[in-house]
């Protein structure tokens, strides 16, 4: 066994926080020049048309599905919650300003990065490793505008749609476990929500709150398949770490976001 | 071919989104089209405001027609300065009208009420309700019982 | 301070590090106009990395890179990728794009840098495949190709811009006679067809040798040797007999370093 002296441990410490912040540093210059600079999204229109499809449309079964469940999930246990204090006729708010502010927005980045954001990772290091990236740069074409641009607009894009479809379909489902199921009243259910739910304050923030998410998780799946090791070991590390990565990176923004928005005390 | 089809995919994905944005504010929301210039501000002044928050409602007769939009302290009389905004459809309100900060439910949030005077004068845009009932608060009231039993037993 | 027209490349001064680890040291390397040329040593030994500091994928730590006369690291971003127009580069591994047929791999530097019709880029790309022998296959999907397919479609895709300069790197590994006698061929016809250059790196000694006009042995971070391939057969130095005579023993020495095999054996470990 190497024995490592407290010196050297100290080292290591301080070696990869300074590697930390050269790839923070990485990333922010790749994302620079991906987004801005000349050319724009490469491969024009079609390019962007084809990975919205594969980055948003691809992911539409499981938002909804998971959407129509959770929503369900939630009216239930509200609904056990809410009528020990006599306030069943509530749990359409419930539901609602649960999945607008949080669930909504949350979940779906977090299983966005599980699905779509590792899927381009995998993708992206699989090009970087049969060298399609050096044949594209060789060829005359900047790889950050013609892979990476397309795949990042179409996150940014992408996120936003499901995080509101995946609240709508919650509401639905919620509505029907507790409308058709428990007995709430169809109308106080519908009109509570409406009566507490606002636009500016609820939705808007959801929406805000989802493009945030949305701008982190593509860019983090994004940069790590760029900047993986070209060997097959490396890819499933990046993949890995864009899911870990992006998640923490969710919770914590959301933290950070509500205490902002909603926590006017 | 295949194009085709990827197209129609991603655009009705992108309308199933917009079609969410639009029931997120229609149905669930209840958003309707009353534009900011459709409302006249009005103000209270409470001696205590307790669990009244902004955005609370503000009803007449218990038909909301309007919300708390801030709450403020006024440093020279000591007093809590609430702002109210009001749809303009109800401008008609006389100068001694009162407001009362009231409990919706046992467990509610507090809402704001407002109840008729009788003099011919109306309150305009900027105006002040002189009239206010403030905030129940438990504390007093158990105190208030307790003195009346005092006093009760006193006599 | 332009280089002479005699060389298509210039290397002069170059050093390249990776971390700390020196891989070049002051490298002085020409590549002959309208000639093949082929860059060899043994493995690790940093041949693919020169033809990266050739196209500028990599940046030197020092030193100049000259390509028609343009010194490379001189240049922004968007001229490199203009500069990028005249080189050809075929990789190890063909680098297709997985996700597009034969026929659009091909027509892809087309699209990116000219205006051409859509039958323009047609007849190009007929005329580049029929150079490599797969027009039969221009509908093909890459994952239908064989190893040497993908690497004929990727040498068609090289030079569908005409350009001037052709690298290949490593374009022997792995074939099959008959495929590597296909791909000599066609690097020494190409190479006199078009009149380019061409720079092969490789450590397939008897391929490359048969074809280059010159050739460099690279190792240990420097230029062992250079000359044609008759005068390296002949060279004095004992590192390049070793490479050239394919010496299991030499200056690259058989065992890794290691301690005293009787103590390793017969001691405690």
């Amino acid at each position: 066994m190497r024995k490592i002296s407290l010196m050297s441990r100290i080292g290591l410490f301080g070696r990869a926080g300074i590697d930390t912040v050269a790839v923070l540093g990485r990333s922010a210059v790749f994302l620079f020049h991906a987004l801005l600079g000349r050319g724009g999204i490469g491969g024009g229109f079609g390019l962007l048309i084809k990975q919205l499809h594969s980055v948003g449309v691809m992911s539409l079964v499981i938002i909804v599905v998971s959407g129509i469940f959770i929503g369900m999930v939630l009216a239930l246990q509200g609904f056990s919650i809410l009528s020990s204090y006599g306030s069943e006729q509530a749990v359409g708010q419930m539901v609602a300003l649960t999945l607008l502010r949080e669930l909504g927005p949350v979940v779906t980045a977090l299983l966005f990065a599980g699905r779509a954001g590792s899927a381009l990772t995998a993708e992206i290091g699989n090009m970087k490793s049969t060298e399609q990236l050096s044949s594209l740069e060789m060829i005359g074409v900047d790889p950050l505008k013609y892979i990476i641009a397309p795949r990042l607009w179409a996150g940014f894009i992408s996120l936003p749609v499901l995080a509101m479809i995946f609240s709508v379909v919650g509401i639905w489902g919620g509505s029907w476990v507790a409308v058709d199921w428990l007995g709430v009243y169809d109308g106080s259910y519908w009109a509570n929500m409406q009566n507490s739910v606002t636009f500016s304050g609820d939705v808007i923030n959801g929406i805000i709150k989802s493009i945030v998410f949305a701008f982190v998780v593509t860019w983090i799946a994004v940069f790590q398949g760029y900047d993986c090791e070209p060997t097959s070991e490396g890819i499933s590390r990046a993949t890995t770490k864009t899911v870990v990565y992006a998640s923490l990176a969710v919770l914590g923004l959301d933290f950070i976001l509500t205490a902002l928005m909603f926590g006017d005390f | 071919m295949q194009n085709r089809t990827m197209e129609i995919g991603v655009g009705l994905f992108l309308l199933a989104g917009i079609l969410a944005l639009l029931l997120l504010a229609l149905r669930v929301s209840g958003l309707s089209p009353t534009a900011s210039t459709d409302t006249y501000k009005l103000y209270a002044n409470f001696d205590n405001i307790a669990g009244l928050t902004v955005r609370a409602k503000v009803t007449m007769a218990g038909v909301t027609i309007g919300k708390v939009t801030a709450i403020d302290l006024d440093r020279d009389n000591y007093m809590a300065r609430v702002t109210l905004q009001l749809e303009k459809a109800v401008d008609n309100l006389p100068v001694d009208s009162t407001a009362s900060i009231l409990t919706a439910g046992l467990l509610g949030e507090k809402y704001i009420g407002i109840s008729v005077g009788g003099e011919d004068a109306i309150l305009k845009d900027g105006g002040t309700i002189h009239d206010t009932q403030s905030s129940l608060v438990l504390e007093d009231l158990i105190g208030k019982f307790l003195l009346n039993t005092v006093s009760k037993d006193a006599k | 301070m332009s280089a002479d027209n005699a060389y298509a490349v210039e290397l002069k001064g170059v050093s390249f590090k990776r971390g700390t680890r020196s891989i070049f040291n002051n490298v002085d390397i020409r590549i002959p106009r309208g000639k093949v040329t082929g860059i060899m040593g043994p493995s690790g030994c940093g041949k693919t990395t020169l033809l990266r500091l050739m196209g500028m994928q990599l940046r030197p730590s020092s030193g100049e890179v000259w390509v028609n006369n343009q010194n490379l690291p001189s240049l922004s971003r968007s001229d490199l990728f203009d500069a990028r127009k005249h080189m050809g580069v075929l990789f190890q591994s063909g680098a297709l794009f997985t996700d597009l047929d034969v026929f659009e791999n091909v027509a892809f530097p087309l699209r990116v840098h000219t205006e051409l019709p859509e039958e323009m880029i047609r007849d190009i790309v007929l005329l580049k495949l029929q150079a490599v022998g797969l027009r039969g296959a221009i509908d093909l999907m890459p994952d239908e190709l064989s190893g040497g397919m993908k690497r004929r479609v990727a040498l068609a895709r090289a030079i569908a811009l005409d350009p001037q300069i052709l690298m290949y790197d490593e374009p022997f590994v792995g074939q099959d006679p008959i495929a590597m006698g296909v791909l000599v061929r066609l690097i020494r016809l190409l190479n006199d067809a078009l009149g380019i250059t061409s720079i092969v790196v490789s450590h397939d000694l008897a391929e490359t040798a048969s074809i280059a006009d010159y050739l460099y042995v690279v190792g240990d971070g420097q230029v062992l040797g250079q000359g044609t391939p008759e005068e390296l057969m002949n060279a004095d130095n004992p590192r390049i007999r070793q490479f050239m005579t394919g010496d299991p023993d030499g200056p690259v020495p058989f065992h890794f370093p290691a301690s005293d095999y009787r103590t390793d054996l017969l001691g405690k470990r």
